[in-house]
C-alpha cells in the first residue's frame, strides 16, 4: 500500500430535503492509492449517500472532498473522466445486447474506434461472456447480468473504482470470477471503493475498511487489524455485529 | 462529443426498433387513427350532403305552398323525403308519434289552407297598393286567419339542422309569397289596362337573374375543394405527433427506474448529449410518421372511396412546418417525461393533456365554432399553430413566407420545454 491519499473527505455531511437527520454525518476518512477499500455498514446506514456523493450524483450538504487532488466541487467533469462507478442495480438496457450496452457505456467515457473494440472483447473474455456477446440482456441470467455491468463501468481502465454491492444476488461462480478480476484490476493500479453485505468476502477482498453506521465511522483498519481490535471477533462478521449491534434496521 | 452523439442517437435508435408496441404507438395506430376517423368524418359529411336527413312531410295544403314545399325538399340532397308512415299517408298525429320514436330527425306539417291564407295577405297588398285612396281600402281586406307550419323535432337534432331546414322553409314561402304577388299584380294591372297589357307567361322564373356560385378564396392554381380528407388528414397527424409524448417521457422514466440514467450522470458526458441525442431520433420519428400520414393521405385513402389528400403548391413549406412540428412534439414528451415521477403517471398527464390541447388547438372541433375566450385560448396552442400552419398550406395555397412565423413560434415552444426539462432536472438532483 503506498502512502499517498487519492481520495480525502472531511467532515463530510448530507441532510436531505424531506429529512430531520443526516444521512452522512461528519464523516473524515482517506483512502490510499492501490487500496480496495470496504465501507461496510447496516441498511440505512449510508454508504451508497457516501459513495454517490463521490460519484457527483448529489451535493454534499457540508465538507470537503478532494479525489486524486482535485477538489470535487470545482473538478467534477475532470473526476468524471477518473473514475468508473458500478452501480447496484443492473444500470444496462434490457432490450440490446451486452456487445451494444458496452459500445455504448464505452463511448460515453470517450472511447471510440479499435480501443473500444479490444476493450470490449477483453473484458468479456475475462468475465466468460464472449459467446453470449450478442445476446440481449433481457435474456442473461442475474450473474451474467451482474459481469456486463461490471464491464460497462471499466473498460476506460479508471484510477479510482466505485462498487455498490457488485456481488448481491449472484452465484458462487459469478461471484469469484468477478472478484478474482477486480482484484487483477486493483493490481493493474486501479483503486477500488466497494460497499457490500457480504463480510467474508469484504474480509478476504479489501485492504482497508471502514464501518459506517447511522452516517458516522465507527472504525476504520485492515480487516486483520479490526479482528485483533475487538475482544472475542474471529473474524470480520463478529467486529461488525459487535460494533453495530443487533437491533433491525429500516 | 461527435462519437458520443452517434451513439446516444444508434442506442436510443435500436431501442426503438426493438419496442414493438412502441413503434405500433408510433407508426400503425396514428395511421389507423387517420384513416378511421376520415371514414367517419365523411360519414358524417355524407349523412348531411348526399344521403340525407329523413324527414316526413305532412302536406295537408295540397296547394301550391305545399306542392312548392314538397318538390323543393325532395329534390333536395340536404334531406331524405317521406309522406307515408308504414305505407299510410302520414298525417300531424303520426308524424309527431314516428319523430318521437326516432323513425325521422324532423317533421313538418302544412296546414290546411296555407297557401290561401298567403294568397289572401298578397291580395290585400296589392288592393292597398293599386285601389284608389277614394276607395274604402277595408272594405276590400280579406280577413285572413293565421296558419302555422309546424316542426316536430327529434330532440338529438343539431342546431344547424333544425337552422338549415327553417331557412329552406323559410325560402320557399318567399317563393311562393312572391310568385302570387307577381301574379295578382299581373292580374290587377291587366284589369286596369286591358288594350295595352300582354299577359307574360312563365316571367317569375325568368326574373331569377341572380345566381350563386361557391368559389372557394385561394392562391392554389388548380382548385381544392375541402372534404374530410383535406381536414383530417392534416388535424389527425398533428395529434398523433404530438403522442410522440407516451414514447419519449417512457423512455426518459425507464432510464430513471432501470438505473442507467444514474449510470450516465457519473460519466464524463453532458446531460445536454443525452438530451440531443435523444431529440435527434425522435424528431426523425416524428417526420418519417408525418410523411407516412400524408402517404395515408394521399394512397390509401383512395381505397376507401374517398378523396386523395392534395397538398398545395409548396414542399419546402411543409417540410419547413412538419420538422418545427416534430421539434414542438419532441421538446413536450421531454418535458413531461422529466416532470413525470413513473411511466403510469407520464402516459396519463401525457395523453390527456394531449387530448386537452387537440380539442383546445382545433383538432376535435373547429375553432370558429368555438366562443371568444376558447378561440383566444387557441391561439397559445402548438397543435393550433401547427394546424394553421397546414391549413395555408393544403387550403390557401401559402408558401414558406406564410408559414415561417407559426415555425418560429413552435420552434419556441420546443426551446421552451427544453429549458424547464433542464432546470427540473437540475432542481431533482440537488436533492
Amino acid at each position: 500500500m503506498s502512502q499517498l491519499p487519492i481520495v480525502e473527505i472531511e467532515n463530510l455531511t448530507k441532510i436531505f430535503k424531506d429529512s430531520d437527520n443526516p444521512a452522512v454525518n461528519g464523516v473524515s476518512f482517506k483512502i490510499y492509492k492501490d487500496d480496495v477499500f470496504g465501507l461496510l455498514g447496516p441498511n440505512g446506514a449510508g454508504k451508497t449517500t457516501t459513495i454517490s456523493i463521490l460519484c457527483g450524483l448529489y451535493p454534499a450538504t457540508s465538507g470537503k472532498i478532494t479525489i486524486d487532488g482535485m477538489p470535487l466541487n470545482d473538478k467534477i467533469n475532470s473526476i468524471k473522466q477518473i473514475i468508473g462507478v458500478v452501480p447496484q442495480d443492473i444500470a444496462l438496457y434490457p432490450t440490446l445486447t451486452a456487445r451494444e450496452n458496452l459500445e455504448f457505456y464505452g463511448a460515453m467515457y470517450g472511447l471510440s474506434g479499435k480501443n473500444l473494440k479490444d476493450a470490449i472483447n477483453n473484458w468479456l473474455e475475462k468475465l466468460g461472456l464472449t459467446k453470449a456477446a450478442n445476446k440481449k440482456i433481457e435474456t442473461f441470467s442475474g450473474g451474467m447480468k451482474r459481469r456486463v455491468n461490471l464491464i460497462a463501468s471499466i473498460l476506460h481502465q479508471p484510477k479510482i473504482l466505485f462498487l455498490d454491492e457488485p456481488t448481491v444476488g449472484v452465484d458462487v461462480q459469478s461471484r469469484t470470477v468477478i472478484i478474482d478480476q477486480l482484484k487483477e484490476l486493483n493490481k493493474q493500479g486501479t483503486t477500488i471503493i466497494y460497499t457490500s453485505h457480504h463480510l467474508e468476502e469484504a474480509e478476504n477482498f479489501c485492504t482497508d475498511i471502514a464501518i459506517i453506521d447511522y452516517g458516522k465511522i465507527l472504525i476504520q483498519g485492515s480487516p486483520k487489524n479490526l479482528i485483533a481490535q475487538n475482544t472475542n471477533a474471529k473474524n470480520l462478521e463478529d467486529v461488525f455485529l459487535n460494533l453495530t449491534k443487533r437491533n433491525l434496521r429500516d | 462529443m461527435k462519437h458520443k452523439l452517434w451513439a446516444v442517437i444508434k442506442k436510443e435508435t435500436l431501442i426503438l426498433i426493438r419496442d414493438k408496441i412502441g413503434l405500433s404507438i408510433v407508426f400503425i395506430m396514428p395511421m389507423i387513427l387517420i384513416i378511421v376517423m376520415t371514414l367517419v368524418q365523411e360519414s358524417a359529411f355524407k349523412t348531411l350532403n348526399e344521403k340525407g336527413i329523413p324527414i316526413i312531410l305532412v302536406n295537408d295544403d295540397q296547394d301550391t305552398l305545399g306542392l312548392t314545399i314538397y318538390r323543393g325538399l325532395k329534390s333536395s340532397t340536404f334531406c331524405y323525403l317521406h309522406d307515408s308512415i308504414d305505407g299510410k299517408p302520414a298525417t300531424s298525429i303520426t308524424a309527431k308519434a314516428a319523430v318521437a320514436k326516432g323513425q325521422f330527425l324532423i317533421g313538418i306539417v302544412i296546414p290546411k289552407g296555407a297557401t290561401q291564407a298567403i294568397r289572401d295577405n298578397v291580395s290585400n297588398l296589392v288592393n292597398e297598393t293599386l285601389v284608389p285612396d277614394t276607395i274604402e281600402t277595408e272594405q276590400n281586406q280579406v280577413k285572413i286567419d293565421s296558419v302555422n307550419i309546424i316542426f316536430y323535432i327529434d330532440p338529438i337534432a343539431k342546431k344547424s339542422f333544425i337552422t338549415s331546414i327553417t331557412s329552406y322553409m323559410h325560402e320557399f314561402i318567399a317563393i311562393v309569397k312572391t310568385q302570387i304577388m307577381f301574379q295578382t299584380f299581373s292580374l290587377q294591372i291587366a284589369d286596369l289596362i286591358p288594350n295595352n297589357f300582354k299577359k307574360p307567361k312563365n316571367t317569375y322564373d325568368k326574373s331569377q337573374i341572380i345566381n350563386y356560385k361557391e368559389v372557394f378564396a385561394s392562391n392554389l392554381t388548380g382548385e381544392i375543394v375541402p372534404n374530410a380528407v383535406q381536414h383530417n388528414v392534416p388535424a389527425w397527424t398533428i395529434f398523433a405527433m404530438f403522442f410522440i409524448v407516451i414514447p419519449i417521457s417512457g423512455s426518459i422514466l425507464k432510464e430513471k427506474k432501470e438505473g442507467s440514467l444514474l449510470r450516465l450522470l457519473t460519466m464524463p458526458t453532458s446531460n445536454l448529449v443525452l438530451m440531443n441525442g435523444k431529440v435527434i431520433v425522435y424528431v426523425i420519428v416524428c417526420t418519417i410518421q408525418f410523411i407516412l400520414m400524408l402517404a395515408v393521405g394521399i394512397y390509401i385513402l383512395p381505397f376507401f372511396g374517398l378523396q386523395s389528400l392534395e397538398l398545395g403548391n409548396n414542399l419546402l413549406a411543409i417540410y419547413i412546418l412538419a420538422i418545427a412540428t416534430s421539434f414542438a412534439a419532441t421538446g413536450y414528451g421531454v418535458m413531461v417525461g422529466t416532470l413525470a415521477s413513473s411511466e403510469q403517471q407520464s402516459s396519463i398527464v401525457g395523453s390527456l393533456s394531449i387530448l386537452l390541447m387537440a380539442a383546445l388547438g382545433g383538432i376535435l372541433v373547429p375553432t370558429y365554432v368555438m366562443p371568444q375566450i376558447m378561440r383566444d385560448i387557441s391561439e397559445l396552442i402548438p397543435l393550433n399553430w401547427s394546424l394553421d400552419g397546414f391549413y395555408k398550406l393544403f387550403f390557401r395555397g401559402a408558401g414558406v413566407a406564410d408559414i415561417i412565423k407559426l415555425s418560429f413560434k413552435l420552434i419556441a415552444f420546443f426551446i421552451a420545454t427544453m429549458c424547464v426539462a433542464s432546470i427540473v432536472n437540475r432542481l431533482k438532483h440537488k436533492l
